[in-house]
């Protein structure tokens, strides 16, 4: 899409949500880097409150060719949903044919709407990785892979560079699990 | 700093700290407090690197009067905070103001008052700001609204704190605050700074208070030889305090009119669409970003609407102001409080502008929406 | 008579200066006297005693920063010919710790009073003397707000008369020394005015211990709570100060939180730990490697 970006190209607006401690801000941040790397500019936001752990969590990314005007999320081309309680966050907010992503056993109940929701075993994946905490990298495989925003190779190189070295072989392999899950 | 690559991903309130660097703040003391301890974190990690101190104090009030002590003796200081602990650090501020020390104070605003709501964004401070301490007093209050601007201005702060003598305070809501964004740091030799005066000549005679033709005294630094006193009682240009009235008179007089008399300088702002503009948005901080939106959202469905956005809150860009409320029918204040920033556009609109505010103090931002369908229902 | 006040009368004899003796005209800011201290008051005597030490040490004044509070104690600083700064009440030591943080080279001294130090500064004296940066803390104690008018302070003896205890003080006094020694101060000493070679001496060796050194002088306020609690003239408030020394310093009374009655005098902690600034700089040299450092 960014290679694609013509005059209209307005950016777009992508939400990770679910649980404090899914490490959403984490996969927010090599999202970002990988689109950031693609020469686009990214605005992070996320959810501070101060149940850290197990409150409900959002990492916002805004992404424009120059700065955005407003850098925060108002409506959302891509969702995604990893804990059926942090759906109510993104009411109102999900646009028209916006692409969702849901976890399907975390959120037995997705948002229904003008919108394509799409149900996959994220962290049924994880857990077959050997980690249920890798759900967060496993989805931005998938995210990637249905909304075409970026290659796997750039996120790939993204997740190299910012995860310590003795994460990266599993963040690898989790990416590519969940982008094997949409795309093979 | 030097290895620093040009583009990359920055949180506001990092972003801060780099400035606060950048511009040659060599000392920082505070205190943990949400949502502004980022600042503290990034300069505890940059400042022993640059042969700075970053020193956490045991409170707020501690750290506020840490920074003074390290600008008395000479160094670039600085500290920063959030509601509670800006309201504590408010007599320091004074003291600063009245014993005209160079000092740079971030506050992260969050929702009040007291303890309030921490992790939220708000723009409640406008008049604390300004007016937090007690007395006449000067002041400078710059106020950023993306984490691009966040470290400009704050290296901004420092060249007007340094140069004018007077505590300066970076303004700036949460939203900005925890915004990661993709910036553009410039090369740091490219930077300009601005370092304050210093005495020099004969000790014997000197008075550590006697302005120069800006209204700026040069400022003795502990061992050079001048031995002066500084109080926060008034005092005279010999440093000692005083009560005589026209003594009084004159030197709190130079302190407010230093400010006064340099506006043109110190003032800042930045319009949009501004040239035809009928109906005029000012906005500051997360609120002039959903008002840019707005504005060019309206102007595609041919509302001539423009955006003015003071970089400078305190002093307001006042002549400009005025300017445009001769031009304008209608002048629309979006902030995230109950409406304090819209009490000084009053102030400078004429009666027959119409002044009128978007308001919330819940928590939330106020949305490009918000403002687009004000901006339409007044343009009706 | 105080030998300040004598000294003061010689002030006005032409005196030759020496290169050794302590001159005390040549410490003080003599344009702003006469002093706004009242007759009798051991501040004076105190003041005196720390610019002795200071000549003892050989201390230049453009290297010295006397930094003071608000309060009879914080209005000292300004007879001293030196860098002085007369800060907001209670935060003297915060001023001093980022005075000296950023002005190592500096030799930092607070002049702090009982309620300056003890009740609105509180905060700042336990953490200074937990931090152990370098910094002489100078705390004169005499029972009283007397800058106010005469209320109570924390160190107010049981039962006196002050204008806010009409009935009498029920509230304990606290131990300023073993506040400080209970925070870590790594020196910390006692002296009543009337002993003057005593305290300079005192003075002297809290200048030169390298770290956090908190120094309580028995101060007296003949003027208000002396006359309010009828202690008697000066001379009678300061002998009566000396007859409430324990004979010998035998380290237990140093120990309680509260005044008990009597006062240990002298040297009354003494230890060695790193210095902050030095310990701070020293260890982030270490971990960076000196190379990577920018100045």
């Amino acid at each position: 899409m960014n290679k694609k970006a013509t005059k209209k190209f307005r950016g777009f607006e992508i939400r990770l949500s679910g649980t404090g401690g899914q490490g959403l801000g984490l996969s927010g941040k090599m999202l970002a880097a990988a689109l950031t790397s693609d020469g686009l500019h990214v605005a992070q936001s996320q959810s501070y409150e101060p149940t850290s752990r197990g409150g409900m969590s959002r990492s916002d990314l805004v992404v424009t060719e120059g700065i955005a005007d407003y850098p925060l999320a108002t409506a959302l081309d891509y969702l995604l949903i990893l804990d059926q309680r942090a759906m109510s966050i993104s009411d109102g907010m999900i646009k028209k044919d916006a692409i969702v992503l849901v976890d399907e056993e975390l959120v037995p109940d997705p948002p229904t709407g003008d919108f394509k929701v799409h149900a996959l075993p994220l962290s049924k994946t994880a857990i077959s990785l050997g980690n249920l905490r890798v759900t967060n990298v496993v989805s931005l495989g998938a995210l990637i892979a249905l909304a075409n925003i970026c290659s796997l190779a750039t996120l790939e190189a993204a997740i190299e560079r910012i995860t310590p070295k003795k994460y990266a072989r599993m963040n690898l392999d989790a990416v590519r699990a969940g982008y094997e899950l949409v795309s093979s | 700093m030097s290895q620093m690559p040009q583009r990359q991903s920055l949180q506001g309130n990092q972003a801060c700290a780099l400035g606060a660097i950048a511009a040659g703040c060599r000392l920082f003391a505070g205190y943990p407090i949400t949502p502004s301890s980022e600042v503290a974190e990034r300069m505890s990690k940059e400042l022993p690197r640059v042969e700075g101190v970053f020193v956490q104090m045991e409170d707020e009030i501690a750290s506020m009067a840490a920074v003074l002590g390290s600008s008395m003796g000479g160094v670039k200081s600085m500290t920063a905070t959030s509601g509670p602990g800006f309201s504590l650090k408010q007599e320091h501020i004074g003291y600063a103001a009245l014993a005209e020390v160079p000092c740079v104070i971030i506050n992260v605003m969050r929702g009040g008052p007291s303890t309030g709501m921490p992790t939220r964004p708000a723009q409640g401070d406008v008049m604390q700001a300004r007016w937090g301490t007690h007395g006449d007093h000067p002041i400078i209050v710059v106020t950023p609204s993306s984490v691009q601007e966040i470290y400009q201005l704050t290296i901004r702060a420092f060249n007007l704190s340094e140069t004018y003598r007077v505590p300066v305070i970076v303004l700036y809501d949460e939203a900005i605050g925890h915004l990661v964004d993709t910036v553009e740091l410039p090369d740091p030799d490219s930077i300009e700074i601005q370092d304050r005066k210093w005495a020099s000549g004969p000790a014997e005679g000197y008075l550590p208070y006697a302005a120069d033709e800006d209204g700026v005294p040069p400022m003795p630094r502990p061992g050079d030889g001048y031995r002066t006193h500084t109080t926060g009682l008034t005092h005279l240009e010999t440093g000692f305090p005083t009560q005589v009235p026209a003594d009084v008179s004159r030197v709190i007089g130079r302190l407010l009119d230093k400010i006064e008399r340099n506006r043109d300088a110190i003032e800042q702002y930045e319009l949009t669409n501004c040239d035809d503009a009928e109906i005029l948005v000012v906005a500051f901080g997360i609120t002039a970003r959903s008002s840019e939106r707005a504005v060019n959202l309206a102007r595609e469905s041919g509302i001539k609407v423009g955006l003015m956005r003071p970089l400078t809150l305190w002093p307001f860009p006042e002549r400009k102001m005025k300017e445009l409320a001769g031009q304008v029918r209608h002048v629309l204040v979006p902030e995230m409080n109950a409406g304090q920033l819209i009490l000084e556009i009053e102030r400078l609109c004429p009666d027959s502008v119409t002044v009128s505010g978007i308001n919330r103090f819940d928590g939330l931002p106020i949305d490009p929406g918000e403002v687009l369908d004000k901006i339409k229902e007044i343009s009706k | 008579m105080s030998k300040l006040a004598l000294n003061l009368k010689s002030l006005q004899k032409a005196g030759e200066k020496s290169d050794h003796k302590f001159e005390i005209r040549d410490y003080l800011r003599l344009d702003l006297f006469p002093h706004f201290l009242c007759p009798g008051c051991g501040h004076g005597i105190a003041l005196r005693a720390l610019l002795w030490a200071i000549h003892d040490l050989d201390i230049e004044l453009d290297q010295l920063a006397v930094v003071s509070g608000i309060g009879c104690s914080g209005r000292l600083s300004a007879y001293i010919d030196a860098n002085t700064f007369h800060t907001t009440h209670g935060r003297p030591i915060a001023f001093a710790t980022g005075l000296k943080l950023a002005r190592p080279d500096l030799h930092v001294v607070v002049i702090t009073g009982d309620g300056d130090c003890l009740a609105i500064g509180g905060n700042h004296l336990i953490h200074a003397a937990r931090r152990n940066l370098d910094i002489t803390c100078i705390m004169l104690n005499n029972e009283v707000y007397g800058m106010t008018g005469g209320q109570v302070s924390p160190t107010t003896s049981l039962d006196r008369y002050t204008t806010t205890t009409p009935l009498g003080n029920q509230e304990p006094g606290f131990d300023a020394c073993a506040l400080a020694k209970g925070a870590g101060a790594t020196f910390v000493g006692r002296e009543v005015t009337l002993q003057t070679t005593a305290l300079k001496n005192l003075m002297q060796e809290g200048l030169s211990h390298d770290g956090f050194s908190f120094i309580e002088v028995i101060s007296d306020c003949t003027e208000i709570y002396g006359r309010k609690n009828e202690l008697g003239s000066s001379p009678e408030m300061v002998l009566s100060q000396k007859r409430s020394i324990l004979p010998k310093f035998d380290g237990t009374a140093v120990d309680k939180p509260f005044r008990a009655g009597n006062w240990d005098t002298g040297v009354l902690v003494r230890e060695d730990r790193p210095e902050y600034y030095k310990a701070y700089r020293k260890h982030c040299h270490k971990v960076l490697g000196t190379a990577a450092v920018k100045k």
